[in-house]
């Protein structure tokens, strides 16, 4: 037996884990001019990394408190959106993975399961996180400074913390709203959990006369992240050994503590998820009601069942409006209190462009059963008008938001912010219509495919109208 | 002289390679016509090619002597196609589906609804009519994507593998329908592996392989092509395939 054999025997924790590491790396594997691209940046950021490293081989990096203040902060940062993600990423491990029903009749503890599912969360809330610090992390703590060898350390133990923390989230959500409801409510939560921190701080800023410096002097005063227990993040990062210690002995023991009390909860909550999503008993209302007398009817009626019963649109949909709320501040309001009313003027404009297109991809593209479509005697072109209509219905409520708050400062200029911000709108369903490229639903999640043609003329209209929209508003204003 | 529900001439399809070349097939109103071939002998092609999901590369398809070609829509109006993976959507429930399909069909909603009601009475399917779809096994799915076929009325009922997933007395309830729909005066073609199936219900039978129709008739005149009269479809089914397995 090799020696990985002997390290990782069939059916134990490490051989599973194994077994969802690769999985995991196949999925990545895509031929794709932007997979290359994508390569292409990291190589050249890794250089960069290595450059700054070599730059910075002879400078001293200590732990002193304004570091340690930013550690700390990034830290939250970081844990929030891991927290996220692993929300997410547990949700679709649940219910969408498909292996569980084969994983659960084999026979291995069910806490072996589980503790290889989290691993395979952790490694993937990890992964973004790591590609945006290591490149320049490692190279500068190989170039004289190995105490910074506690960065990807500190890494580790927070995405393992987040996996535990998104797991139980999601497995208590499914508890308490039932199977029907979780999915929805998991997603709404995960929004929450993204947008709060960014919430937060922009509060902060704003309680702070809109300046981050003094936001973070404050904290740096305070001994936020420098003093107590606050400190620990900042001084694993920097390598000291207690503090690695003690972060990475409660990733492990969290990580050991979910498999033993999640494990009920991860097999009733997949247990739960293959049963029925809907009412198991009929409405008692009459059939007719789903019945429509037009073409346009029929379709636009389907389409907005759909969007309004598809959880990561409810995700997506509540995230813009949390980061709706502050972009109100952060654009209603200059550094020394100007008003810049042509800034959410274009952000309207930018919000509608991105939201109907989001929504027209769904509609129009992730169509799920186009060969329905196409052995029907209809014409195509009356199917796609009825689903870019409901689109912008959906698109509506959200869009309409910022002109609405334009209004108490100059009617005329939401006026004129709302004609542009619809004909932007507009514009991006009809070049989801017409460049659409198909898809699946369950993409759009990750990142919905499109051609690059699409997305450019997004950006064109985007950059227009919302141009036009913000120097209406300066001059109307 | 009769218009015939299905005339195919000439079609031919390649993709990476031939899978159709040169198929020729003329399917009689009222008639109940089982398409057989090995895995991959084109089957799904050809019957996708005539419900206009599959462009042809050449070749022409009459149904009730509309050309699809020419006017696709109206020939569309009056067939319907039921695939082995039922085209439904998860997120909505059998009433909400067959409202959907009865409103591409541009069925009047009344007579629609009474429609939708009857099929899922009969298909049993009534209980879970305000159920969503994505809790269905793959026999309810089955019978959810059957009634929308129905709904409006086809006069020529495409089937690809009909009786995939559904139990015993579910299978034996469509092979009745289907002969139900016969007898209205509707055509039917199914594809099917269950030899049985086709030997029980169907009034033709077309064997299919290596892209163009090797044998076609009544079971009889199948097994004498086989140059046998006393063996069973599944028999004459295996000499002609591997007749033509062996000339490839």
């Amino acid at each position: 037996m090799s020696v990985l054999g002997r390290l990782a025997p069939p059916g134990s924790f490490l051989w599973l884990t194994r077994h969802e590491m690769r999985v995991a790396a196949r999925g990545l594997r895509k031929h794709s001019f932007t997979r290359y691209l994508g390569y292409a940046l990291i190589a050249l950021y890794v250089a960069g990394g290595c450059v700054a490293a070599a730059a910075l081989q002879n400078v001293e990096i200590r732990p002193w408190p304004a570091a340690l203040t930013g550690v700390l902060t990034a830290a939250i940062v970081m844990m929030s959106f891991m927290t996220t993600q692993a929300v997410l990423h547990s949700q679709r491990t649940l219910y969408e993975s498909g292996d569980l029903d084969l994983l659960f009749s084999a026979p291995i503890p069910g806490e072996v399961i589980l503790r290889a599912k989290l691993a395979a969360i952790a490694g993937t809330v990890m992964l973004s996180f790591a590609i945006l610090v290591l490149p320049v992390a490692l190279p500068v703590a190989a170039l004289g400074h190995p105490g910074l060898f506690g960065i990807p350390l500190l890494l580790i133990a927070l995405a393992m913390l987040a996996a535990c923390l998104g797991l139980a989230i999601t497995l208590v959500l499914a508890r308490i709203a039932g199977p029907r409801a979780a999915r929805t409510v998991g997603q709404i939560v995960a929004a929450l959990l993204g947008g709060a921190l960014f919430l937060f701080s922009q509060f902060s800023r704003d309680h702070h006369g809109g300046r981050v410096e003094a936001v973070f002097e404050s904290l740096e005063h305070s001994g936020f992240g420098s003093a107590g227990l606050s400190g620990i993040p900042g001084q694993a990062a920097f390598g000291d050994p207690i503090a690695l210690f003690i972060l990475l002995g409660l990733a492990l023991l969290a990580f050991w503590i979910a498999g033993l009390v999640l494990e009920r909860l991860f097999l009733r909550g997949f247990q739960d998820g293959g049963v029925r999503l809907s009412r198991a008993r009929a409405s008692g209302r009459p059939v007719r009601r789903h019945f429509r007398r037009t073409l346009f009817g029929t379709v636009f009626a389907k389409e907005f069942t759909l969007l309004a019963r598809d959880p990561a649109l409810a995700f997506q949909m509540l995230l813009r409006l949390i980061y709706l709320a502050p972009l109100l501040l952060a654009f209603g309001h200059g550094a020394e209190g100007r008003i810049l009313l042509p800034g959410l003027a274009l952000a309207s404009v930018a919000v509608a462009g991105q939201l109907v297109g989001s929504l027209a991809w769904l509609t129009v593209s992730a169509e799920d059963t186009p060969d329905l479509l196409t052995v029907a005697p209809v014409d195509k072109a009356a199917i796609g008008r009825a689903k870019l209509a409901a689109a912008l219905a959906m698109a509506a409520p959200v869009v309409v938001l910022l002109p609405i708050g334009l209004t108490f400062r100059t009617p005329a200029g939401a006026l004129f912010t709302l004609l542009m911000t619809a004909i932007a709108g507009s514009l991006a369903g009809l070049i989801e219509l017409k460049l659409g490229k198909p898809g699946q639903r369950k993409q759009f999640r990750r990142n919905r495919s499109g051609s690059m043609v699409a997305g450019l003329l997004g950006m064109v209209v985007t950059l227009t109208f919302g141009g036009l929209a913000a120097a209406g508003v300066y001059f109307i204003g | 002289m009769t218009i015939p529900a299905l005339r195919v001439r000439g079609l031919a399809k390649s993709f990476d390679k031939p899978v159709i070349t040169g198929l020729d097939l003329e399917i009689a109103p009222g008639e109940l016509y089982a398409l057989l071939g090995p895995n991959g002998a084109g089957k799904t092609t050809t019957l996708r090619m005539v419900t206009g999901l599959t462009r042809p590369d050449r070749g022409s398809i009459e149904i009730y002597g509309i050309d699809a070609a020419a006017d696709p829509l109206a020939a569309k109006a009056i067939t319907a196609w039921l695939p082995d993976e039922p085209m439904l959507y998860d997120k909505l429930t059998p009433s909400e589906y067959l409202a959907f399909v009865a409103g591409l069909w541009r069925l009047d909603p009344g007579a629609a609804a009474a429609e939708a009601e009857r099929l899922m009475h009969w298909l049993e399917l009534w209980d879970v009519r305000d159920t969503r779809c994505e809790g269905f096994s793959r026999g309810m799915k089955q019978k959810v994507a059957l009634a929308g076929a129905l709904i409006h009325d086809p006069r020529l009922l495409i089937l690809d593998e009909p009786l995939t997933g559904l139990d015993a007395a579910m299978a034996r309830a469509v092979k009745d329908a289907l002969r139900d729909q016969v007898e209205a005066g509707k055509t039917v073609i199914v594809t099917t592996h269950i030899l049985d199936v086709a030997e029980r219900m169907a009034d033709r039978i077309g064997i299919i392989a290596g892209g163009k129709l090797l044998a076609e008739g009544t079971l009889a005149e199948l097994r004498a092509q086989a140059g046998a009269d006393d063996v069973t479809l599944e028999d004459a089914f295996i000499r002609l395939t591997r007749t033509e397995t062996q000339a490839a």
